[in-house]
């Protein structure tokens, strides 16, 4: 049974499903939640579902990891290494932004105690 | 050698800060200035060369370029300039109300000049996105530095917007690699336009929410005046100096190596004209500010960005002397407006009723004359070339639409200007020190001098709009190395 998951059709087809499901969860609660600290976490969901989707579907199962040695000379069936530089970097920022937003959400509640997005209105008119 | 060092030097300069706070707070202040005046002269030096063009190329075609040609050294140019003028106002203003933390601030500031500058320069897509993030990070921490509950809201919001912009930015570029397989933009736009049509469409989608969050296009624009108004007007000057500036560099150009057919541009163009026009009449009824000068801040956006959008070479040009236009004159008012809320504690729109300060009044006028495009100033000359273009091309309702935009601009601006001329009580005479008089002279003599003697500079922005929407050479010229 698992050699059917195993086919690289299924598990692109599982990926690129499993990742969208993500991001529109990502997404449902970024626009239904209310709490900050909610809406923090649901951008952080869409973001890592759009990470698995590019890595789930550049990943090639049969090639080697991209790492010369003495055996291995040239980039030849060899995984693509750009992509995931790109998402290790992606990730690094993304965790920066999220930290960074929650510190201003903690500061903010320890200021007005308000973390209801609803309520955090007094700049508009 | 040295489009590097205009990134690499502010950066190692924010890396060095914390060796630097050693000698001391005026230590990292002057360091901070007297490294932004050098990026100036280096620029100003270049500019003499012509033509310009280098290429940094770390293993190409897969590595990391940067390219400085005509057009990203006049955005060089300008965001150093920008970043000067700050710094020297600010020496001035630290004496007597100095930012908490003083060290980090300027880390933030060198970060923000080193990430407009990586946005403009940088011709690899992801090195796009990582610029494209380092603007917004230092730009939210400098929204909520003061750490106050509508500083730290507007931080939240700038911040929440942000990050779903990029999380679209990334969409977009995750397909572009799956579709194309690189991140070089040159290799990119040699294969974009044979994509099949939809994946075109839903990449273009994709970031143009990505970009248009942070270009203040309608209707994502509604965090801008929030943001505005929850900062304090020192920082704003920067982010309609500087911030936008790159970002609508860095979409057009993008647009411009992508869709070199322009496919998406008449939509564009009644998208900039829409916006245009919602930000003038909600501009109307405004009583703070930072929110007034905020919405014609989006009104002046908007209309660069419908500009750019006919991908025409009168109306890029024009583009690019509105935009010096209105660098200069909104870093003049939210300067001015500083130094108002320092004496008045207040920046709501009666304030100006009870101004007394001469000097800083003539300031204030001559900036919003020049934002309003009246003969003579700076501002004028962008948008005669930009409704000359509209003209050509004869696209007469975005026409009319910038003649009753600026009409609607004219209502508040006079409004205003009435406000600081109407007789009756004054409250204290504000002081305005050497060093501001100094600043506020230069910027508005530049004002005065690219109004009255346009010339002097047109020649090098026409240069620069050729090689703006020259896509071929680009390409032909980054695939090389």
């Amino acid at each position: 049974m698992f050699e059917f998951f195993n086919q690289p059709e299924v598990i692109k087809i599982v990926v690129t499903v499993g990742s969208m499901t993500l991001f529109f969860v990502g997404l449902f609660g970024l626009l239904t939640q209310k709490h900050l600290i909610k809406i923090f976490m649901s951008v952080a969901i869409m973001e890592t579902a759009l990470f698995l989707l590019f890595i789930g579907l550049i990943y090639k199962q049969s090639a080697l990891a991209p790492i010369l040695t003495d055996n291995q000379q040239g980039f030849i069936n060899m995984n693509d290494p750009v992509p995931q530089a790109m998402i290790l970097t992606a990730i690094v920022i993304g965790m920066a932004v999220l930290a960074l937003g929650v510190s201003f959400a903690i500061e903010y509640y320890k200021l007005t105690g308000k973390t209801d997005i609803d309520e955090i209105t007094s700049l508009r008119n | 050698m040295s489009s590097v060092l205009f990134i690499a030097l502010p950066l190692l300069f924010g890396f060095a800060t914390p060796l630097l706070s050693k000698f001391g707070k005026n230590g990292v202040a002057f360091t901070s200035t007297a490294l932004q005046l050098f990026l100036l002269f280096l620029a100003f030096s270049l500019i003499g060369d012509k033509p310009y063009i280098e290429i940094i190329s770390i293993a190409p075609p897969l590595g990391i370029s940067f390219v400085l040609n005509k057009v990203s050294l006049f955005f060089v140019t300008l965001f150093t300039f920008m970043m000067v003028a700050f710094s020297i106002y600010y020496l001035s203003y630290r004496k007597t109300d100095a930012y908490k933390n003083e060290t980090k601030f300027f880390i933030l500031l060198n970060m923000l000049l080193a990430s407009a500058i990586g946005l403009v320069l940088s011709s690899d897509i992801f090195n796009v996105y990582v610029f494209f993030e380092i603007a917004g990070i230092s730009a939210y921490i400098l929204t909520a530095y003061k750490k106050t509950p509508s500083a730290l809201e507007a931080g939240i919001k700038y911040l929440l917007t942000g990050s779903i912009a990029s999380i679209f930015l990334v969409f977009a570029i995750i397909l572009i690699y799956l579709n194309i397989g690189s991140l070089n933009l040159a290799i990119i736009a040699q294969d974009f336009e044979t994509l099949p049509h939809n994946i075109k469409v839903f990449i273009s989608i994709l970031f143009l929410i990505g970009f248009g969050f942070k270009v203040e296009i309608f209707p994502l624009n509604f965090w801008v005046s929030d943001v505005y108004e929850g900062s304090t007007a020192l920082v704003n000057s920067l982010f309609s100096g500087i911030v936008v500036k790159a970002y609508l560099f860095a979409f057009f150009h993008i647009l411009y190596l992508f869709l070199p057919s322009g496919e998406f541009s008449t939509f564009l163009i009644y998208l900039g004209a829409i916006s245009m026009i919602i930000a003038e009449i909600v501009a109307l009824k405004q009583t703070n500010l930072k929110r007034v000068f905020a919405y014609s801040s989006l009104g002046q956006v908007a209309l660069i960005f419908t500009a750019f959008a006919l991908q025409s070479i009168d109306a890029i040009q024009g583009a690019l002397f509105i935009i010096l236009a209105h660098s200069i004159a909104k870093i003049v008012i939210f300067l001015a407006l500083t130094t108002i809320e320092k004496n008045y504690k207040s920046l709501d729109i009666n304030v100006l009723k009870e101004l007394n300060a001469p000097f800083l009044r003539v300031v204030i006028v001559i900036a919003m004359l020049s934002l309003l495009g009246i003969p003579l100033f700076a501002g004028f000359i962008g948008k005669f070339l930009v409704l000359k273009a509209f003209a050509v091309e004869q696209i007469f309702p975005i026409l009319a639409i910038i003649i009753i935009a600026s009409l609607l601009e004219a209502v508040y601006y006079f409004k205003l200007i009435g406000f600081m001329f109407e007789k009756g009580d004054r409250k204290d005479k504000i002081k305005v020190d050497f060093t501001h008089k100094f600043i506020f002279s230069l910027l508005t003599f530049l004002i005065l001098l690219v109004g009255i003697t346009p010339f002097v500079i047109s020649g090098f922005l026409l240069d620069s709009a050729n090689v703006m929407l020259d896509s071929i050479s680009y390409i032909a010229m980054l695939v090389k190395g």
